[in-house]
């Protein structure tokens, strides 16, 4: 009994480190444009598409795949912040909600049109299967666990810790001020877009390897990214890394223990009781 | 150092501020007084580059800045402590500091942080504290402090006694004299007449968007126009 209890913590953990990859992207691009970016799935499976064309067709490693992946993730952030939402930076909010979604549908078919309707797998060659006291772990993911974990520590210093970092969350926190103080406000946009978008490409790339890329996941992705954020509070880091474990936990738990075809249901009732009772969220936004 | 001329802003179609010209020279402190919704934090934003002009010329050491972004503003060396103290609240006093510093970033700035610690104690003891956890009056010191760390050549201040316990504002009156007396270049924007025109060198007096009234802070003083409307005698 105890040893399922640990097994399913460890495959929600496995889970919850990619919803926080992707979470992250989406709570920076929040604090810091408002932004509902919903087309930040859409942008983690075009990722897990390009490293599957990297390494399948062009024959290029895992690890250069991965990384030209997430750099190509990078530069559509850019393009994406200065095509689509800069135009509308200073109209109502629902332009930018409206532009999100078509954003998602343009991404969407583009993936389609560029990498067919089949679903892929990122081949990798970790087929070993570790037991550590009862507990089943295949390496394949606990090295997903790890490099999620690399990520997501990185990214939490470099805006903890770096004058880049500092510059994003204080333009989150004051635009006009962080102006005053000579920051360039659009530069930070453009970087935050940058970095969000490759670490959704990462959580895309981690996705194709551990399960598949197919079109109609991405859907899903946001979904659960956005239900990240409203558990760990809107515009929190230390939420969002929170709120993606205790959802993937969940979700885990909710598999194992009363019925896989429950486990979406079961973590947005989740949802809906923090919601409830604590509509900041669980980690409310203390340091953004 | 900073000469306005002919300077038209507004919001939308309204134009709000119809026509200004004043200047301040270095090591100077001006200000401008006027009452309420005459349009001086409008004038001041505009210099900051947080707000398009209509018309008119802004020049800073002969060079226009009419329409540069805010932060190529501060990075020419001007530097503002904002209306309503404007701290990021989720930071620490510290890091609103060092964010004053950010156009200086590539240099070391422990010794400027430490300066500015020296002159207001009771950011040493608060360093580590949430800046949106600190009193009206701790944060206008926050504000002032973190202006300074820019180095600036011209430091603006917008309303810094707006809000602040009475005890304080005596504090932030010896506060700016003590910049002032660092040879800081001033521009003064302050609801108390009676503080701006014992501060400033000399005054301009701005009422609906236009300057009625200018010269000496002695002279203003004594200039029963103004003792009638702002000083209360
Ligand atoms: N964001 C704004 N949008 C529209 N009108 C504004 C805005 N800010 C200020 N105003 C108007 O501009 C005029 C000048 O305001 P302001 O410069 O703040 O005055 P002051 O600082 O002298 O009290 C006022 O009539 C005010 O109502
Ligand atoms: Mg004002």
């Amino acid at each position: 009994m105890i040893i399922d209890f640990i097994q399913q913590i460890f495959n929600g953990l496995v889970v919850g480190s990619i919803y926080t990859l992707i979470a992250l992207g989406l709570t920076t691009i929040f604090g810091i444009l408002g932004i509902a970016h919903f087309a930040h799935g859409s942008v983690a499976m075009f990722g897990g598409y390009l490293a599957f064309f990297l390494i399948s067709t062009l024959g290029i490693g895992l690890l250069p795949s991965f990384i030209l992946a997430m750099a190509c993730g990078a530069l559509l952030g850019v393009v994406l912040e200065r095509v689509a939402y800069y135009p509308v930076r200073n109209a109502p909010p629902i332009n930018s909600f409206i532009i999100a979604l078509g954003l998602t549908l343009i991404i969407e078919k583009t993936n389609l049109l560029a990498f067919g309707v089949d679903q892929v797998i990122i081949p990798t060659p970790f087929n070993r299967v570790f037991s550590v006291g009862g507990v089943t772990m295949p390496e394949l993911r606990v090295y997903v666990l790890l490099t999620a974990a690399v990520l997501v520590v990185g990214m939490t210093l470099l805006i903890q810790r770096t004058w880049i970092g500092m510059a994003v969350r204080a333009v989150a926190q004051n635009r006009s001020t962080a102006a005053l103080m000579g920051i360039n406000v659009n530069s930070v946009s453009m970087f935050v877009f940058a970095l969000s978008s490759a670490l959704g490409v990462a959580a895309g790339v981690l996705i194709g390897a551990l399960f598949a890329v197919a079109p109609g996941v991405s859907e899903g992705l946001v979904v659960k990214g956005f239900a990240v954020l409203i558990l760990g509070g809107l515009g929190s880091i230390p939420g969002a890394i929170v709120g993606g474990m205790v959802l993937g936990v969940t979700e885990a738990f909710a598999a194992a223990f009363i019925s896989s075809g429950y486990k979406d249901v079961i973590s947005f009732l989740l949802m809906i009781a923090v919601l409830l009772v604590r509509p900041e969220g669980l980690m409310r936004g203390k340091t953004r | 150092m900073l000469e306005v001329s002919n300077l038209r802003i507004g919001y939308g179609l309204a134009e709000v501020v119809h026509g200004v010209s004043f200047d301040v020279q270095a090591g100077e402190c001006v200000s401008l007084i006027g009452p309420n919704g005459a349009g001086k934090s409008t004038i001041l934003k505009a210099i900051c580059g947080l707000l398009p002009a209509m018309g008119g010329e802004i020049r800073f050491e002969g060079q226009s800045i009419l329409g540069l972004p805010g932060h190529r503003v501060a990075h020419r060396g001007i530097s503002m402590c904002p209306e309503g103290r404007q701290m990021f609240p989720e930071m620490t006093v510290l890091e609103n500091l060092q964010l004053g510093a950010y156009s200086r970033r590539r240099e070391a700035i422990k010794d400027d942080i430490d300066e500015m610690m020296t002159l207001f104690p009771r950011l040493r003891e608060r360093s580590g504290q949430l800046a949106g956890t600190l009193s009206g009056g701790e944060q206008e010191m926050v504000a002032i402090a973190r202006a300074l760390m820019a180095r600036p050549r011209l430091c603006i201040f917008d309303e810094p006694s707006l809000g602040i316990a009475p005890r304080v504002v005596d504090e932030i009156e010896q506060t700016l004299l003590a910049i002032k007396a660092r040879g800081v270049t001033i521009l003064l924007v302050e609801q108390s007449v009676s503080m701006a025109l014992r501060v400033a060198d000399r005054a301009y007096v701005l009422e609906a968007g236009l300057i009625v009234l200018e010269g000496p802070s002695a002279d203003l003083a004594s200039n029963e126009g103004v003792q009638n409307a702002y000083l209360g005698y």
